[in-house]
Parts: C-alpha cells; structure tokens; sequence
C-alpha cells in the first residue's frame, strides 16, 4: 500500500494533514483528515471570571476573533441571569453581521475564488489572492479590500478594536452608537451591499457560466450526503446572532429543534485515537455509525450550505433573490454538493450586508439603553450562534461568583470533521487512479476541504520560513519512501 | 499622509508570539511622537493599518530558525513568498503588504521596516515571555524610539 501525505495543508489555519492511502494497484483505499495540534482552550479558561472569558477566547483565533467573542457573550448573559436591552442586542448583532461581511469576502477571495479563477491545476504559487488579483485586475481588487475595510471599521466602531473587540457586558453591549456614527455605517452598509452584489456577480460570471466549473460543483465527486445543522428564525428563516437550531437528516426530513443547553439532546462526540479533532453525530439518529454518508448517517454539516439546506428563506430581499437560483439550480433539496458551500457564502455575504443596512436605519438602534444590569449569577450559560463557518456551541459553568468552572466548546470544524473527511477520501478516489499523482490532482483533493474553510484554532501567525506550505510524501507498500512533491 | 505608525503583532496569551503586542504596549506607555496600533492577526486588518502613512514599523514574532531572542530587519519583499499559506486564516504579512502595494499604491509607505524577533516557545497559553524575547523586547523598544526620533 501507498501512502499519499499532504502535510500541512495549505491554506487554512492551524495545523493538520492529510493522509491518503492507495491500494497496491495505486487506487485510494482510504484518506484521512487529520489535525495533530491541540489547544486546550476549555482548560485555560477555568478560574477565569465570566465577564473576561469574550475578551480572552476571541485571541482562539486572528480571524475567527468576533465568533468566540458573540457566543461567550450571549453564554454570559446566562450565566448572570440577564437579557440584553433591544438597542444592546440589535447593536450585537450590527456588530456581528459586518463580521460575517468580512469574514465571508477574505473566504471567498483568498480562499474559494482562486481556484476557479486562477484554475484548479494552476501552479500553487498563482493559485492565491495576489494571483486572483492579477487575474481579475488591481482595479477589482482594490475596490473589493476597500468595501471589505468598511466591514472592518463597522467592527471597529461597534466592538472597540480591530481585531479583538471589547464592548461585551453581561446583558448588554457598552458601546453605544451616536447619530452621526449610525449615519457612517449606514453609509459604509449601502457599500458593503455592494460588495455582496459584485461577489455574487463573480460567482456567476467565473463558475455558474463555465461548463467545466459547473461539472464539478454539481458532479458526484464533490458530493457529501449527511445531515445538516443551522439556525432559524420564528418564521423559518436564516439567522446568524440568534435563533433555534434545526437538524435535518440527509434526506431533508427534520430530525428537531433545541435551544440552549438542549443541545446535549441532539449531539454527541466521537473520539478517534488518529486525530485531536472530536467527530459529533446527531444522537438522535442512533448510536454511532462511522463515518458513512447517504441515507440512515447520522453525521452532519454545519455552514453556509447546512443554512442553505435547513432554512426556509433567506430574510432580505435581495439574498432571498439568490437563494430562490441556487435552490433552482440544484433542485432536489438538501443540496449536498459540497462546493455549492462558496455559492451559499456569497449569498450570506448579501445577505448580512443588507442586515447590516437594515439595522443601521433602525431607529432603536441609537437607544441610550444598551444594558440591563445583572443582579444574579445563576452559574451557567450556552450561547449557541451562527459563525460563517458554521455552528458554534459556548457552554459555561461557574461558581457563585462567576468565575468559570467547567467550558465546552463545539467549533463548526468539529462539527465538519467527518464530512470533511468523506470528502476528502470521495475526491481522492476520483481524481486519483493507478498511482497517478500530479500536482493539479492533489490540488482538487485540497479543493473538497476548502469549501468548508477549516478552523483549527491556531492563534498564531509568527512569520515562518515559508519552506514548506505544502509537501507530498508517497509511500511505498513496505512503507518505504516512493516520491516527494513539493509546491516550491 | 501622515507621518509614521508602529504596528505591533501578536497573541498577548501565547508566550513569545505576545512580542509585538508587548513592544508597543512599551512604547506607548514612555510616549512616542509616532501613532501605535496593536493587531493580534497578519491579514488584511494591517494593510488597512498602514494606508495613508508615509512610513510604517512592524513588529512581529517570528520563528526562522535563528537564536531565541534574535532580531531581524527586514523589508516587505524579503518575506513575500508566491507560495505563501494565503487563505482566510493565515494569509501571511508578506502577502497582504504585497496586496496593499499592488491594490493601494498611492495610499501604502514609501517605506515599511519589519522587526522580527525570535521566539523560543509558542505552545502554551501564557503572559510570560522567555528571558531571551524579553531582552529582544527592550532592545527592540529602544531600536523604535531611535528610528521614530530620526523620522521627526
């Protein structure tokens, strides 16, 4: 037997491999995702006061930062006992629809988009934003970065910083938004919808209008067939801040719904000896199966196409127009094809860029009444949202004073863990036959884990050699070394 | 333009990676005729930090290979890797300054010095740096205060 390593993969975060097995005929007899790095992050925050922990786990991540702030936050609400004001909680979710904003275009542009438009067999060293840009023009790009810093600034203003914001409180928001600051991020928001229109213009000038590209994004070997997990609204409807989990099996029939410390009742965690990364599976579906797809799995997805998949509608008009295409474009719902996930990005990226217009024209917005003071501390909270890459579950436990005892947290990798490797192992089978490897192979491998932009919450972004972004070791049946690709 | 800004990178609750953060911290409390901004992450957020500045000073950790503690002074090119791990998460420094050049020419420095100091540990979540970076810290704090004097 062979084995294929691609170690580490490029272009995600953190540190994880993958590792594909081929047969003595040189065809994939299994492939593996695996992440051999581990953080601890639920240990570090014991004995840290409750009212700190969205100010430290938002440094889980350089770029997942607003994610972990929004969940502990909502979980600290929880554990004081205490719901914010109308003013806090629209000003909450202002904040963490621009995140989505920038967040959903770095996704796309640095990550989606060059392989479709750069190629899928270009070389690696084109195959990147700066290559993207030279493919689309400085002009688009510029214009794209310039939108996107807007998003950014609406963080800024809202949270307090840059990158790692500040203004959560227990029931409330600190920060509160003056006229003339509403009317800059209304200013900002009618720009940042137009990022999403030009976005999605992209999308359909670049893939839905390439025959080739369309293979692939409808074509079996990107195909995933799982359950799906995502947040509506009462009516139904797509919701990031907040919102009632939905769970569908991988026919489309809904399994149920639960909220808050619920989620117990419909998740479990599988742990395997190869990897760090847990594998959850719908409980609710039986006993675990393995990592198996189609009908009777009881594995899931979370993300941009898990909501595409669990939702109604979209709740703006313009996003909603995009969703009704994408729906008719695939048809049978649930969609399982797994690069339909940049699609669904782009819509949401619309899509909370109209949210964030809409909420800067509300009137309640520039309220004075932005928090609602604790007066317990019940001792434990679960804020459960909607991050871009997916479901995040913060659940906190603490003493009477607050001061965390126990923190769990499901991160939407975690959740994507098996389908991420179902999808691996589909591609590999598909692209790979009789011990033919070429670099542009290997690249459509990496192209069935990107749609769901791993997380492994690796904070650190220390300046590195750079020497070895990506590295193939082919092992022979005796386990011997066969072959070394390198992309520089 | 404005005159200069000094960018400090870092994880302030990873050891040595807290470096940058650090420095600035430093900087801005003994007062520097030079605007300061901290960014714990390498992506776009500090092509925006340096736009519209005539020059720019960045401090981040870096692992090379080099004796803990080491400095280096390097300009955006010498870490500008086509290759680069460029994706929503760990698009490197070199890449989204070289971005900036190519989107922003106009509004980027005409001139930006990178300060990368050598780490020794980034495994464990914790505010104490190792003896080699703190020394490399107040060596580079003095090296900034330096260059700021001689910009203004």
């Amino acid at each position: 037997m062979k084995k294929i390593e691609i170690n580490p993969i490029t272009r995600l975060e953190g540190h994880g491999k993958i590792a594909i097995f081929l047969d003595d005929n040189g065809n994939v007899d299994d492939a593996f995702f695996q992440t051999v790095e581990f953080r601890g992050f639920e240990k570090f925050l014991q004995g840290m006061p409750m009212e700190e922990v969205p100010r430290t786990v938002s440094t889980v991540c350089g770029v997942c930062r607003g994610v972990h702030f929004t969940a502990s936050m909502k979980a600290s609400d929880g554990v004081f006992g205490v719901t914010p004001p109308p003013a806090g909680r629209k000003l909450r979710e202002l904040f963490f629809n621009a995140h989505y904003v920038e967040d959903h275009s770095v996704i796309l542009y640095a990550l989606g988009f060059p392989d479709f438009v750069v190629g899928p067999e270009a070389n690696p060293a084109e195959r990147n934003v700066v290559g993207l840009i030279n493919a689309v023009g400085a002009a688009t790009g510029k214009e794209v970065l310039r939108r996107r810093s807007l998003a950014v600034k609406i963080f800024e203003m809202l949270g307090g910083k840059p990158n790692h914001p500040v203004a959560a409180i227990p029931g409330g928001w600190s920060k509160q938004l003056t006229e003339e600051e509403r009317k800059q991020i209304e200013a900002w928001s009618e720009e940042l919808v137009g990022l999403g229109e030009l976005t999605l213009k992209v999308f359909d000038d670049v893939v839905l209008q390439n025959d080739t590209y369309m293979q692939l994004v409808t074509g079996d070997m990107y195909k995933v067939e799982v359950g799906y997990m995502g947040t509506v609204d009462d009516q139904d409807r797509i919701t990031y801040y907040d919102g009632t989990q939905k769970v569908i099996d991988s026919q489309g029939a809904v399994v149920g719904t639960f909220k808050g410390k619920e989620y117990l009742d419909f998740i479990s965690e599988r742990v395997q000896p190869w990897t760090y990364l847990k594998f959850p599976y719908q409980k609710k579906l039986g006993a675990w199966k393995g990592i198996v797809e189609g009908p009777g799995t009881n594995i899931y997805s979370v993300g941009p196409l898990a909501r595409m998949n669990v939702v109604k509608s979209m709740d703006t008009p313009k996003a909603q127009e995009h969703f009704e295409k994408f729906h008719a474009t695939f048809g049978a719902r649930p969609v399982h094809h797994i690069l339909a996930y940049h699609w669904a990005r782009a819509i949401e990226l619309l899509n909370a860029a109209e949210k964030c217009l809409e909420l800067s024209r509300d009137p309640e917005i520039t309220s004075k009444e932005t928090w609602n003071k604790p007066t317990s501390c019940p001792g434990e909270g679960v804020g459960i949202i909607e991050a871009p890459r997916g479901t995040l579950i913060h659940h906190y436990l603490t003493d009477g004073k607050g001061i965390v005892t126990d923190a769990n947290l499901i991160v939407a990798t975690t959740h994507n863990n098996a389908p991420i490797n179902l999808a691996v192992k589909k591609a590999a089978k598909h692209f790979i036959k009789n011990g033919n490897v070429s670099q542009g192979m290997l690249n459509y491998v990496e192209m069935a884990f990107r749609p769901y932009d791993l997380c492994l919450a690796c904070a650190t972004h220390t300046v590195t050699g750079g020497q070895s972004p990506l590295e193939v070791e082919i092992f022979d049946s005796n386990g011997g070394l066969y072959k070394t690709l390198k992309n520089f | 333009m404005k005159k200069c800004v000094v960018i400090g990178i870092g994880n302030p609750y990873l050891q040595d990676d807290r470096a940058g953060v650090v420095v600035v911290e430093q900087l801005e409390q003994g007062g520097l005729a030079c605007q300061t901004e901290v960014v714990y992450t390498v992506g776009f957020e500090v092509m925006d930090k340096v736009r519209g500045y005539e020059r720019a000073i960045i401090v981040d950790a870096c692992k090379l290979g080099n004796e803990p503690g080491s400095i280096l002074d390097v300009s955006v090119d010498d870490i500008f890797t086509t290759h680069a791990l460029v994706n929503s998460h760990a698009i490197t420094l070199g890449t989204t300054l070289k971005t900036g050049y190519v989107c922003f020419p106009e509004e980027m420095p005409a001139e930006i010095r990178i300060l990368l100091i050598e780490v020794k540990e980034i495994k464990e979540f914790t505010q104490q740096m190792s003896s080699e970076v703190e020394r490399a810290v107040a060596e580079v704090v003095a090296r900034i205060r330096g260059m700021v004097a001689a910009m203004t």
